[in-house]
């Protein structure tokens, strides 16, 4: 009955992560930081190496909740998924930086490493388009960038934010319709 | 991406059902057969779907800035938040000590008081000796030093030949341990031999014993022996 419970509700944090629920967002990205600040912080890094990889590790699992790569066996299935992301992604960074130069890997070490790149997005080429994207809507139109984050990021429907900012509903349409060919005229650009 | 193949506002809308799941079932299986049979509108679909997702994956990668300003403010929340807390328990705890002090300053004799006051043991002897014919009483010094006053006064007490400074470190170790009446009597022994070392020491202990106790006279007359500092500051508050 517990059980069925703690599954339930990590269901629940997972239905409302994959909906962006900026409650649940926070609340998952504040209480689980900790953890993984003192895990590279007694690993010889930094703070800003704790938030840096802390917050790649995030959208790293927040891609894999997206995209159904990941599915929770337990109550802090996770918020230990998580954590283990990002382990990996930190010794990484250590075995790049100063490690590899110095300490050859063992097997183990290899095979552990090979199994975080699994738990990554293992298509190159999308990723790649991904970030053409990511980066091409950083520096896109404030007005756009605004309307487009409201609606596919918070979700909020067309007559929210029609009401928020006082037009009507079929402007904000239009308006939505044009911000997206616009970025995604930039993306094609981008690409070559 | 394909930059010829227009992406008309209807079909951005409908992928957008796609995607947020918001199709009739209908709808959706139309939409999937389409999918498979046509190569080209698949790479539309996946296009936008880029797309969406890369403005959600940089929105929440902004967003997760300003979540992380929130961790570092609870901190100072958190900490300035005690800090007030730690103030007001400080203040109250400062009012109860107060109130505590003062019930005290009024409540208990003025004797009392000024053996509080003037009353820390004596640092004791320095332990550093190979002599072991003295065993015993470093042992029980050992002891004394620490605070343990009642196994030091075991320890000198099974010593059979007490000496003065025996006699004295007896005395200061019970009136440490709140026993007077025999702290007098092992100082009274003390301070019979006026060539001992530390008979001054030893008066001022026994005019404490002695106030401690209420006899003010004793204790002012044990005090007139001792030449120590304490000794004459004590004596004038006694004669105030």
């Amino acid at each position: 009955m517990r059980e069925a419970y703690k599954i339930n509700h990590q269901l629940q944090l997972i239905t409302a992560i994959k909906a962006n629920n900026s409650i649940a967002l926070k609340e998952f990205y504040t209480s689980n930081y900790p953890k993984i600040e003192a895990l590279i912080l007694k690993n010889s890094g930094s703070q800003e190496h704790a938030k840096d990889i802390y917050q790649d590790a995030f959208i790293s699992m927040w891609n894999n909740v997206k995209n159904e790569s990941f599915t929770p066996q337990n109550d802090s299935a996770l918020q230990g998924y998580l954590y283990q992301i990002a382990k990996n992604k930190w010794m990484d960074v250590l075995r790049s930086k100063r490690f590899k130069t110095t300490q050859s890997l063992t097997d183990e070490r290899t095979l552990y490493l090979k199994q975080d790149e699994n738990i990554e997005d293992d298509n190159d080429g999308y990723t790649k388009k991904l970030n053409t994207t990511m980066s091409a809507f950083k520096d896109l139109g404030q007005p756009c960038k605004d309307l487009l984050k409201t609606f596919y990021f918070e979700k909020k429907s067309l007559r929210e934010i029609a009401f928020e900012l006082n037009i009507e509903e079929t402007s904000v349409r239009n308006k939505k319709y044009r911000c997206m060919e616009k970025l995604r005229t930039i993306v094609l650009a981008s690409k070559s | 991406m394909k930059d010829n193949s227009n992406i008309s506002q209807e079909l951005l809308e409908t992928i957008e059902r796609y995607y947020n799941d918001t199709m009739s079932k209908q709808e959706r299986s139309d939409f999937e057969l389409k999918l498979d049979e046509n190569p080209e509108f698949k790479t539309q679909v996946e296009d936008i779907k880029t797309l969406i997702f890369g403005i959600e994956n940089q929105s929440l990668k902004e967003q997760l800035d300003v979540f992380h300003e929130d961790i570092l403010e609870p901190h100072f929340e958190s900490s300035s938040a005690s800090g007030f807390f730690t103030l007001r328990k400080l203040a109250a705890a400062v009012v109860i000590l107060l109130a505590v002090t003062s019930f005290w300053w009024f409540s208990t004799p003025q004797n009392e008081k000024l053996y509080s006051e003037y009353f820390t043991p004596d640092p004791g002897l320095p332990t550093v000796m190979s002599s072991n014919s003295n065993f015993e009483f470093y042992d029980a010094m050992v002891n004394y030093k620490q605070g343990d006053y009642k196994d030091a006064i075991k320890k000198w007490e099974s010593i059979h030949h007490k000496g003065d400074t025996l006699n004295y470190f007896l005395g200061v170790a019970y009136l440490a341990d709140k026993n007077e009446k025999k702290a007098i009597r092992f100082l009274k022994k003390a301070t019979q031999n006026s060539e001992f070392a530390l008979s001054s020491e030893a008066y001022y202990y026994l005019g404490l014993a002695q106030l401690k106790k209420g006899n003010v006279e004793d204790a002012k007359t044990s005090l007139k022996r001792s030449n120590t500092d304490n000794s004459k500051a004590l004596l004038s508050q006694l004669n105030n």
